[in-house]
């Protein structure tokens, strides 16, 4: 059998007597990609820093294609390409002088580098604009170059930490498409999100975080079986008190934030559960102002594994 | 691993020469500066010399004999010039107040009508009121200009009194002599002190130091404002640091296989040559335009080594120390100004009140300066420049030591 190109054994990481990642264990297998999941302030980037060799860790161990980073951190490094959160680029330079740069750090040089950066720019479709200043690109340019950059010697270990934050719609799109071009290529993607699209598109295995731990952790389908739950977003424009207690009858309910008269029923059933309510509102004579369905996704998993939003 | 630093390195330059502003401070600023302060305060600092004298206008109201005599001294004077006249026409006192208050000359010297016979009264009473001279400065003019001015003209004045109390004195304890004695009072009171001064004045370096030529006002002025713009590089290094750390760039470098010496060495390689080049610059322009001596050039090149060391030690410490850039660009500036004016590039040394000196010991300004002292201005070679080379360095090592101690990586 071979060796997991991440294993990540009872990591913990505890500034002062705040433990921020609590005793995380995941292995990432060859040409997989693997979601980590989570709200901001889960303890996703605290814990690909101490993947990545940044943030020691203070307990626990992480193998990098079979080699503990601890004890060989040059090795382990070598196969690993990080996609940061910042842009963590040199504004001032083009993109070609990053490429450059960041290429000599690994080791890449003369001929290998030229054809490395060329590579990484077509792939990219950045390579008509390779010599204009970074400064003077867009936040989606911007993404794909600093994507470019984790990818340019060829790691055989590609993390990314939030890669499509603050970026259009076609430049997430395009982002995400490159991504699958990879897996398909065998790379090992570590992929932290929490865009619950991008997770379910790219990700074969999905671990969900939350307060420093990994709650669940399966296959998208596999999670969404054993934990998701449909939801039913309704709001009303009368102010009734009786509602609420007929709305408790279909299902778990809770009000919406900021709406008086809003409400989300979580049930396995959602279809069944809009009937329903509709019956339910004819029966008060209270008028809907809006009325959502939402089918059982990885959103509310998280909804019924943590009882909060993603987005919270 | 050099291979790494050289990348790292060469990204910073081309970040750097990308930077104007941060060029400017690193170079434009202090080959300004030395510009600027030496053709600027060449007045005050060349002022009072033969190639420079001060001009005094002269009022002479007195119809006597001694205000004419000191008038004709000050001739003779080396660094004055008297101007008696404005368009042919003796100067009035108006007309000698009206120019000082323009600002055309710094000084008038006024000889109050009775002069003469004032000094011939206090040559002769027994508790007497001593004569007046009346001097018309600008309240604006530097003190330190005037007071060479002041001293010559009271030398004069009390040389030409002392004299007329002796020959009164003369007179009348031997006025039995006869007409023989008279006779030779009265020609020694015309032409006594009317000549060259009566010294030479050598002015000669102590033993074993080598320099012949009595260095100019610039020559001793350069290295200070050397000292100064080399430790103007802590404020774009630690800045850069700052950036990069901010950016995210830092983090990035140290996910690859790199060690934190080499991102370290390889950020800090850049800013020590161009304090290198810097020195070279400003030592250059002050050689081209003011001639001033190099000395001993590999003496010159073991202090300008250790004294870029500290810079960057020092400019690594405030990035350490800072926690954000308005904290760095604070500290950059405190550090840089506030230990060169303790150091002595603005004031110098020996005028400082005595905890003052001792103060300026703790500054690396002071050493530097004194290095460049010894080399360029003394004369004297590697064997004599190893102690504030040595100073220096650990200096340097000190602010590595505090830096790398407060030094975080990661934000």
């Amino acid at each position: 059998m071979t060796d997991p190109m991440i294993e990540v054994d009872h990591l913990k990481k505890a500034y002062g007597t705040s433990l921020v990642v609590r005793n995380v264990s995941f292995r990432v297998e060859k040409g997989e990609c693997f979601g980590l999941l989570g709200p901001n302030g889960a303890g996703k980037t605290t814990t690909i820093g101490m993947i990545t060799g940044l943030v020691p860790p203070s307990a626990g161990d992480v193998h990098i294609a079979g080699v503990p980073l601890s004890l060989h951190p040059r090795e382990a490094k070598m196969s690993l390409g990080l996609v940061p959160q910042e842009f963590a680029l040199y504004p001032t330079l083009s993109a070609r002088d990053n490429l450059v740069f960041f290429g000599r750090l690994y080791g890449l040089w003369g001929r290998t580098l030229s054809n490395r950066v060329a590579h990484v720019l077509k792939s990219v479709s950045l390579a008509d604009r390779a010599d204009m200043i970074v400064s003077t690109y867009s936040n989606g340019m911007k993404r794909r170059l600093n994507l470019a950059i984790g990818l340019l010697h060829d790691p055989a270990v590609l993390i990314l930490d939030e890669p499509t934050v603050g970026i259009d719609a076609h430049s997430r799109h395009a982002i995400v498409s490159t991504l699958k071009d990879l897996v398909r290529s065998g790379k090992t993607l570590l992929y932290c999100t929490h865009h619950l699209w991008e997770a379910e598109t790219l990700c074969s295995r999905v671990g969900i975080m939350d307060l420093g731990q990994i709650i669940a952790l399966d296959t998208p389908r596999q999670l969404i079986r054993q934990h998701g739950t449909g939801l039913v977003y309704v709001e009303f424009s009368d102010k009734l008190t009786d509602l609420f207690q007929g709305l408790k009858k279909i299902g778990d309910v809770r009000k919406s934030p900021g709406r008086s008269m809003g409400f989300q029923i979580q049930s396995s059933d959602s279809n069944m559960a809009m009937e329903q309510v509709l019956k339910l509102a004819g029966e008060y004579g209270a008028t809907i102002r809006s009325a959502q369905l939402l089918e059982p996704t990885l959103e509310t998993v998280f909804l019924n594994l943590t009882g909060r939003s993603l987005r919270d | 691993m050099h291979r790494q630093i050289a990348a790292i390195a060469l990204k910073e330059l081309k970040i750097i020469l990308k930077d104007r502003e941060a060029l400017a401070l690193l170079f434009a600023m202090p080959v300004f500066f030395i510009l600027v302060m030496s053709f600027a305060l060449e007045g005050v600092f060349e002022a009072g010399t033969a190639d420079r004298p001060i001009e005094v206008l002269l009022v002479n109201l007195d119809k006597g004999r001694v205000a004419s005599q000191i008038t004709e001294d000050m001739e003779f004077v080396e660094g004055l010039k008297v101007i008696r006249q404005v368009d042919g026409t003796d100067l009035t006192r108006y007309q000698a107040e009206h120019l000082v208050k323009e600002k055309s000359n710094p000084v008038a010297l006024i000889f109050q009508q009775n002069f003469s016979e004032s000094v011939e009264r206090f040559a002769e009473a027994t508790k007497p009121a001593p004569p007046r001279i009346t001097l018309i400065m600008d309240p604006a003019t530097n003190r330190q200009l005037l007071a060479p001015v002041q001293g010559a003209i009271r030398a004069l004045v009390e040389r030409r009194v002392g004299m007329a109390r002796q020959i009164h004195y003369i007179r009348t304890q031997f006025s039995a002599l006869g007409e023989m004695a008279q006779e030779y009072l009265t020609r020694l009171e015309n032409t006594a002190g009317r000549q060259a001064p009566a010294i030479e004045l050598e002015i000669l370096a102590p033993a074993g130091m080598a320099t012949a030529v009595r260095p100019s006002a610039t020559e001793q002025n350069v290295p200070g404002y050397t000292v100064f713009g080399v430790f103007f590089i802590v404020l774009p290094l630690a800045a850069g640091f700052m950036r990069e750390k901010h950016d995210g760039t830092f983090q990035r470098i140290l996910a690859a296989p790199i060690s934190k010496s080499t991102l370290l060495v390889g950020k800090l390689l850049p800013y020590f040559l161009l304090n290198l080049v810097q020195i070279c610059l400003m030592l250059t322009v002050g050689s081209a335009l003011f001639g001033i001596h190099m000395g001993q050039l590999h003496a010159l090149i073991l202090v300008s080594l250790a004294l870029a060391a500290c810079a960057n030690g020092l400019g690594l410490m405030v990035a350490a120390l800072g926690r954000t850039e308005a904290q760095v660009g604070a500290l950059g500036v405190f550090f840089a100004v506030i230990l060169s004016a303790l150091g002595g590039m603005m004031v110098p040394t020996f005028v400082m009140p005595d905890i003052m000196k001792t103060l300026s010991l703790f500054t690396p300004h002071a050493w530097a300066l004194s290095g460049y002292h010894d080399v360029m201005l003394r004369g004297l070679g590697l064997g004599d420049v190893w102690q504030e080379t040595t100073v220096l360095l650990g200096f340097a090592a000190l602010f590595f030591l505090i830096a790398l101690w407060c030094f975080r990586f990661t934000d």
